[in-house]
Parts: structure tokens; C-alpha cells; sequence
């Protein structure tokens, strides 16, 4: 298993690699600080050869909409780059504001990492990527 | 050497009027004898009195109780009568004479020494220990520049005792009365300058009084230390005060009085101390009660034709006009002015009529203006229509210009006074059970209220033979709201077309010049034009039809451009009535749509008043940046808790806080970077209030709408106004109630979270 962190601690983002798939854990707080960090990191995912993100919000408590802003803008370059996407453990205040402001149209929310993975997996299998309107909930 | 007293803390110095019996004026001596422990950070008061306001009272109320505070040992001179020293020197060195004097008198606690006339010679034998030295080197000074004549030195040095006295650890508190005076002193030097510099200079505490009308243009104090001199205004007195004065005069004096005649005396004269007074004096003169209307209005006339009523306007008249033939056609002038249509002339009958150069005219008109007898409007003169300046002048000029006998006149007024007093109580009656209009409109600013308040036929069919708190109910319910302009300056409609007052009572008649929207724009500018008709029954289409073309006529005449009318009828209006209002888009309301405007302002008012005074209520201030926003929602959720709002709610409000503050630093150029948030809780809800100075975001002013994002869209990345789309989109979902107010320097946006009853 491979995993590099990029910054240390649940206030910054991180990320670690597994079977071509790219998890990268956004901070507590995601912000314009953090929304940057995270995009910055699933784009050198991609350029480094995943095909798959999965972002995982267990350490996230708060999402403001500068942040909704930004992962409409990685959701973009997965979709150029032909990458599939797969938030998960994403509390449920937080999906709520996903599914409010439109973002749960463009990206599947998965309970946990595993799903997450195992979703990936099975989508990679039929493609084209699910989509869920439905979101998931970790609390 | 004069005996000492020992008991002078309990005898009357200065002041003509028992304290007890100075009424009204607590809130102003207080001001005054707080200069002399500088309690309230101000070094100088300028009075701004109406005339017989009782300024020169108050001012010796002052020293009185200055002179009895031995604590501050801060000495009071109390100063007047600039008129009748003719010229600067002669003033200064009298106001020398009289610091001396009084500062002498206070440092032995010796009130009578300030009534005896003692040369500078003879102060040097009284002179007290303490302060021997820096008087007797100030009037050895005196001596040598008299001996060389100059007069600017004189003066200067006349005043430099206050400074002189400072500096050796005297201190003390200089009253000026009837300061305005200053202006007709003659002489080289003007005292008013070199009284500015002084008061400036010396570091004493001072208090000028004088006519509101020319004691700014006169006194000049240097603008660079006007920071620690305030304004007072001193009026008449209000109803309360005015009543406990003639009770407590009237008892002094044993004069008999009822409530009646107590009510009719504090109405006929407006509270003003002066005319009080002298009315129950009169009545004690002649050892008559003050029990009847008619007893009331003898004493009147009895004062008006030769008491201190007919003194105290024969003085003024002198001091306008010195000269008795000027005074003579003046008085016909002034007379004839008050009998023409609108009581005024035409300045130019004044110019030649009265034969005096342009300079003198122009004197002549100012003093009347400052005295608030008559004043100059463009090309005419137009004299004041104070009731009893307008008998003065009759009486005046009826014996003395036109030769009537006398007893004719007296007969005259007396009749005339005695037919106005039942109309001047029933007018005050009204006026108390009428809802003011004024304070109403005043009261608009800008806020949301059941638009059927202003839409008579709707509130009729709704809520007709309701009860009235069945009515309340379902007004708080309704879901549309009309926006009320923020009023910014009302004035009666007398005041724009001067006989509109004939047609009701002058306060049922306003003109409100206000803004709609949110804004101080040209777009927004509006005029309300509300008239309160008079009667009970509901008003007929054709009374409303002539009060329309009266208002639209004002409207034209005063070149109104946006205007909106509001007839009120107690009964409201009949269906012919109600047709004409619909066809011409008028405001109409009856009474009970106006008392629950009233209240429902009153609501407002009263919210904004206990958000200052309640405990449930929370302020916090962050900076900018620095995701000092967590510390806000962190907060928030603390106070949310407190009336046990659901954790889903909670992350809601939090969520919107965040989003609010990102608002806020997003799109302000706040010179200060701060977010000001306030946190209200009530029983059933939250309301939070985030504010920032800067460039205020442009709201859309027909619905408050900042812009908006459409659910799903993708933005770019970098644009802002769409991420605030995102934003408000955000606020407005997770709250219950958004609203963004424009403020002068900045956007106020409240928004407001309920607690459900399932919560």
C-alpha cells in the first residue's frame, strides 16, 4: 500500500494511494484554503496516473460555499481527465448543503471508504460513472 | 471689612426663585454645576435659549448652587448685562470688577459682599489670604494700563484675570447671561473675539447664554477647542413642568387655582415660564383667584397692558428701535404686517416707511429675528404669531399709535382672550387623544407592515366587526407587507402653505419628505402628504375628493415630484369614498388601522430598545480573515443551545453565520475589517444580526435579492458574485427569515431562525 501525506493533522489535507485510486482527506474545515489544497492534490493524483478519487470527508465538519465552489471545479477535471469520483463519510449537515446547492447531481456519496471502493470497482466494471441524487449519511 | 456668614449655604445668592420652586430645568443646572468637577469631560456650555425661557434664572440657579458647593471650590462669576456698558473697555473692566468681586465673596463665603459696590481699592482691603498675591498683582497691572490709554491692551488684560486666577490654582466657573449682547457693544476692539480667545486660553469653565437665534452667529469661540463645549437648548417649558410651576408659584403666592384653569394657563402661553409667572403674579397684585376662565384672562390683560408682560416687550421694542419715532412707525409696521393676509409685508413698505439706511434696516430686522418677534422671508417681513406678542402689539398699538382710550382696549383684548381660552383647552384635548402623526411617520424607517394598515377597503372587508384582538392576531399573520419609507424630515403643512392651517388643526396636517427602497437615491425620493380629517363618521366621497385636491394642489405649489397620499378618517370611508380612493391610488386608513400601525412601530421600537437592555442578547466582533468565522459559529452554537435548538438546526444556523461573514469580508472595503454580529434569542427563535462598514452590497431593492445561482449549475471557479449566489442561496434555505437593510456605511443583513414547536 502506498500513502504520502501531504500535510499532517484533520485541519490540512492529505492524501494516500490504493490500487490506482487516489483518497485524499479533506481538512476539518473546508474552506478556500482547504478547497484549494484538496483540488491541488486530486490534480496531481491525476497527473501522477490515478483514474479514480475518492475524497473522503470524515474529518470535514464544516463545508462553506467557497469550498462547494471548488469541488465543482475538481469534479470538472475528473471529468476531463475521464477520472470517476466518489465522495464519502460525509456528515450529514454537510450532504445536505451538496444536495441543496446542486453537487450530489454530479457525484456519488458513498457512507464510507470502503463503499467508496468498492463502488469505484464495480463502476469501473459498466461504465459510464452512477450518479446518486440520494445523499449518504455518516452520523 | 464686611461680617462673614456662616450660614450662606442655605440663602439665595443670585437667584430669584426658591429651588424648590425652579422647575423644569433639573437636567440643565445639572449640566451647568458639573462644569466645576468636570464631570461630564466639557469645559463650556453654550445656552441656545428661546426668549423668556428662563435662561437668566437658570444661570443664577447655577451660581447659587456653585456658590454652596464647597467641595469643587471651584468659584462661580456670574456676568450680564453687556447692553448697558455701552463699549468693550467698559465692559471688560466691569467684568474685571465683577471677578474680582465674586471671587472674593466666594473664597470668604460671603454671598453679600457681591451686592456692595466696592471700588478696586477697596477690594484690595478684603481681599482674602489665599489669593492675595495674584490680585493684588493683577490690579496693580490694571493701574499702569490705564495710566496709557490703549484700549485693546485694557481689555485684554480686564479678561486675562480668569486666566491669571487659573494659574495660581483658582479656578472657576465664568457665566455669561445674554451673551448675545456682546454684538451692539461699540469701541475698537470686539469683546466677542477677544472673549472667544479668553474662554479658549484661560482653561476656565464657562457658560454662555444667549437668544438662540443670534448667539451663534455672535459668540466666537476658536473651532479648534470647540471639542469640549456642548449646546443647550433651553425651551419652554413641557406640559409637566409648566403645570408643577404654576401649582407651586400659585401656592407660594396663595393665589387660588384649579386644574381647569392650571391646564388653560400652560396651554394659552405654551409652557413659557415667563408669561406664567407673570399671569399669577398679576393675580396676587390684585388678590383675585386664578378659578375661572375669566379670572384667568383679567390677570392676563391686566399684565399685558402694564405689568411684566408689557415691560419685557416694551424693552425689546426699545432695544430694536432706541429711537421713539422709529419705535412709533415700527409698532404700526409691525402691527399692520400682523393684520395683512399671512402677517406680513412687503420689506419694501418697511424701507420707506421707516427712513433708516440699509445697514440700520438690516439691524432692525436682525434684532426683531433675534428677539423672535418678526422675521425677513425673501421680499417680506413676516411677524411671529405667538399669541401674546400679537395682543401686545394690538393693545400697543391701538393706545398708543392709533389713541383709543384705553378701557376700549382693554374691554377689546380681554373679550377676544376670553373667546379663545375654551377653544385653546378643547384643542389640547384633541390633540392628547389623537394619535400623533408626526412621531408616527417618523417612525416608518423603512420597516415592513401589513400593507391592508394602508389599503382601507382591504382592512374593511377582512376585518370589519372584529374584535380587535382577533384583528392583531391575523394581522401578524399576513404575508403582505407593505415597505414604509424612511422619513426623514416632517413639518406641518402650514409650514409649506401657511393658510392650510385654517382647514384643521395644524399636527393632523403633515408633509414627510422621505426615501423608498433602501437608499438615499434621487429615484427614491418621496413625499407623504397625510392628512388626519376630523369627525367620526366615515368620510363621504365628496369630502375626500376636496381634501385630495387640497393635498395635490400643496403638492403642486411646493413642486413635489413623487408623492404619495394617506387620508385618515377616524370612521373610516364610504363606499363612494372607498370607489375614489381606488381610482385616484390613494392611502387611506381609519382609526383602528392606525393604532395598529402605531403599535405595530411601537413593536419595533420597543424590540430595538430591550435588544440594548436584555440579557439574552450576545455581540461579538471578529476580524476579517483567518477563518475568524469558526469563532462566530462556535459561538452562535453556544447561544442556539440555550433555547435548545436541535443539533440539525444548530449546523443550519452555523452554516448560514459562516456563509454570512464570508459575505460580509468578500465584498466590503471595510475600513476597519471587522464583522459586527449580534445575537438575539427570544422564546421561539434566534435572530442574528451581521453587519460590516464598507461598500454595501447591491441589493436588489424590490426584494432584497443579492443574485442568484441556479440549483446545480457549475460557476467558475473564480467568480465571486456567482459564489455569493451560492451564499445567499445557502442563508436564505437554512434560515427562516433573510432580510438585508442598507445602512449609511455598509449592509446590516438579519436573518432569523424559529424554534418549531416539534423542536
Amino acid at each position: 500500500m502506498e500513502e504520502t501525506l501531504s500535510s499532517g493533522g484533520p485541519e490540512t489535507v492529505s492524501s494516500r494511494v490504493e490500487g490506482g485510486v487516489a483518497i485524499i482527506y479533506a481538512g476539518g474545515y473546508l474552506n478556500k484554503i482547504n478547497g484549494e489544497r484538496t483540488k491541488r492534490e486530486c490534480r496531481d493524483r491525476l497527473q501522477n496516473g490515478c483514474r479514480a478519487l475518492v475524497i473522503n470527508f470524515s474529518d470535514t465538519e464544516i463545508v462553506n460555499s467557497i469550498g462547494v465552489s471548488i469541488l465543482l471545479g475538481v469534479i470538472d477535471a475528473a471529468e476531463e481527465r475521464e477520472a470517476r469520483l466518489c465522495f464519502c463519510n460525509v456528515n450529514n449537515h454537510t450532504a445536505q448543503l451538496f444536495l441543496m446547492l446542486g453537487l450530489a447531481r454530479h457525484v456519488y456519496l458513498a457512507p464510507t471508504e470502503e463503499a467508496a471502493l468498492v463502488w469505484l470497482n464495480a463502476a469501473n466494471a459498466a461504465a459510464p460513472p452512477v450518479i446518486s441524487t440520494t445523499p449518504t449519511q455518516r452520523h | 471689612m464686611l461680617p462673614e456668614t456662616h450660614n450662606a449655604a442655605r440663602k439665595s445668592v443670585l437667584s430669584r426663585i426658591a429651588p424648590e420652586d425652579f422647575t423644569g430645568r433639573d437636567e440643565a443646572l445639572n449640566r451647568i454645576t458639573a462644569l466645576a468637577s468636570n464631570a461630564e469631560n466639557t469645559r463650556g456650555i453654550i445656552v441656545l435659549a428661546a426668549p423668556s425661557s428662563g435662561a437668566t434664572e437658570l444661570l443664577r440657579q447655577g451660581y447659587d448652587k456653585l456658590f454652596h458647593q464647597p467641595e469643587t471650590d471651584v468659584a462661580p462669576v456670574y456676568f450680564n448685562s453687556f447692553e448697558a456698558d455701552g463699549d468693550a473697555e467698559t465692559a471688560a473692566r466691569r467684568f474685571l470688577h465683577t471677578f474680582l468681586l465674586q471671587t472674593t465673596a466666594y473664597v470668604r463665603r460671603n454671598p453679600a459682599l457681591i451686592h456692595t459696590q466696592p471700588t478696586l481699592a477697596d477690594l484690595t482691603e478684603m481681599l482674602p489670604v489665599t489669593d492675595e498675591l495674584w490680585i493684588r498683582r493683577l490690579i496693580e497691572k490694571y493701574e499702569r494700563v490705564r495710566a496709557g490709554s490703549d484700549e485693546e491692551a485694557m481689555v485684554r488684560l480686564c479678561l486675562s484675570a480668569p486666566g491669571e486666577a487659573a494659574a495660581t490654582g483658582r479656578n472657576t466657573v465664568l457665566l455669561f447671561d445674554d451673551a448675545h449682547l456682546v454684538e451692539d457693544l461699540g469701541g475698537r476692539v470686539s469683546l466677542s473675539a477677544e472673549l472667544g480667545q479668553m474662554l479658549a486660553r484661560s482653561g476656565s469653565a464657562f457658560v454662555l447664554s444667549g437668544l438662540r437665534r443670534r448667539s451663534l452667529d455672535v459668540l466666537s469661540y476658536p473651532e479648534t477647542q470647540a471639542t469640549d463645549v456642548s449646546i443647550l437648548h433651553l425651551e419652554n417649558l413641557d406640559d409637566e413642568a409648566a403645570r408643577s410651576l404654576i401649582e407651586k408659584l400659585s401656592r407660594r403666592l396663595s393665589v387660588e387655582l384649579n386644574d381647569a384653569t392650571r391646564d388653560l394657563l400652560v396651554q394659552q402661553f405654551s409652557g413659557n415660564p415667563l408669561f406664567i409667572t407673570a399671569v399669577v403674579h398679576a393675580a396676587r397684585r390684585s388678590d383675585q383667584p386664578l378659578t375661572s376662565f375669566l379670572s384667568c384672562q383679567k390677570a392676563y390683560v391686566d399684565d399685558l397692558m402694564g405689568g411684566r408682560i408689557n415691560r419685557r416687550f416694551d424693552s425689546r421694542l426699545a432695544r430694536v428701535a432706541p429711537s421713539p419715532v422709529t419705535r412709533r412707525t415700527l409698532l404700526r409696521l409691525l402691527h399692520e404686517s400682523a393684520m395683512g393676509a399671512d402677517g406680513q409685508s412687503p420689506l419694501e413698505s418697511w424701507q420707506k416707511r421707516l427712513s433708516l439706511t440699509p445697514d440700520e434696516l438690516q439691524n432692525l430686522l436682525g434684532g426683531l429675528h433675534g428677539l423672535e418677534l418678526a422675521s425677513r422671508a425673501a421680499n417680506f417681513v413676516k411677524v411671529s404669531d405667538e399669541p401674546v406678542w400679537r395682543d401686545y402689539l394690538r393693545a400697543q398699538y391701538k393706545t398708543e399709535v392709533a389713541g383709543e382710550p384705553r378701557a376700549r382696549v382693554v374691554a377689546e383684548i380681554l373679550l377676544d382672550a376670553l373667546k379663545r381660552a375654551p377653544g385653546t383647552l378643547e384643542r389640547h384635548y384633541r390633540r392628547k387623544s389623537a394619535l400623533a402623526l408626526r412621531p408616527l411617520l417618523e417612525r416608518f424607517n423603512w420597516q415592513r407592515v401589513p400593507a391592508s394598515l394602508l389599503q382601507y377597503e382591504r382592512f374593511n372587508q377582512a376585518y370589519a366587526g372584529r374584535e380587535a384582538g382577533e384583528v392583531a392576531n391575523e394581522l401578524a399573520a399576513e404575508v403582505d407587507l407593505a415597505r414604509l419609507p424612511q422619513i426623514v424630515h416632517t413639518a406641518t403643512a402650514a409650514s409649506y402653505y401657511p393658510t392650510a392651517d385654517f382647514i384643521c388643526d395644524e399636527d393632523q396636517y403633515i408633509v414627510a419628505h422621505g426615501f423608498d427602497g433602501d437608499s438615499y437615491t434621487e429615484a427614491g425620493e418621496v413625499v407623504w402628504i397625510a392628512v388626519m380629517m376630523g369627525g367620526e363618521k366615515a368620510a363621504g366621497r365628496g369630502v375626500i375628493e376636496l381634501w385630495h385636491e387640497r393635498l395635490m394642489n400643496l403638492a403642486r405649489r411646493s413642486g413635489f415630484k413623487r408623492i404619495r397620499v394617506w387620508l385618515i378618517a377616524a370612521g373610516g370611508f364610504t363606499p363612494e369614498a372607498i370607489e375614489f380612493l381606488r381610482e385616484k391610488d390613494v392611502y387611506a386608513s381609519n382609526k383602528l388601522q392606525i393604532e395598529s400601525l402605531a403599535s405595530r412601530l411601537d413593536a419595533e421600537v420597543q424590540n430595538s430598545i430591550s435588544v440594548e437592555s436584555s440579557s439574552d442578547e450576545f455581540e461579538i466582533v471578529i476580524p476579517m480573515g483567518g477563518d475568524s468565522e469558526l469563532i462566530a459559529a462556535n459561538a452562535v452554537e453556544m447561544i442556539a443551545r440555550r433555547i435548545n435548538f436541535p443539533p440539525e438546526a444548530i449546523n443550519q444556523i452555523k452554516t448560514a453565520l459562516i456563509e454570512a461573514c464570508i459575505n460580509a469580508e468578500e465584498h466590503s472595503f471595510s475600513p476597519d475589517r471587522k464583522i459586527y454580529q449580534r445575537f438575539r434569542l427570544e422564546s421561539d427563535k434566534l435572530v442574528i444580526t451581521v453587519s460590516s462598514r464598507g461598500v454595501r452590497l447591491p441589493v436588489n431593492s424590490s426584494n432584497g435579492e443579492l443574485g442568484n445561482q441556479a440549483q446545480g449549475d457549475k460557476p467558475a471557479q473564480n467568480s465571486s458574485s456567482e459564489r455569493r449566489g451560492w451564499g445567499l442561496k445557502l442563508i436564505r434555505s437554512l434560515m427562516d427569515e433573510v432580510e438585508f437593510e442598507r445602512v449609511d456605511d455598509g449592509t446590516r443583513l438579519r436573518m432569523t431562525k424559529f424554534l418549531r414547536p416539534s423542536e
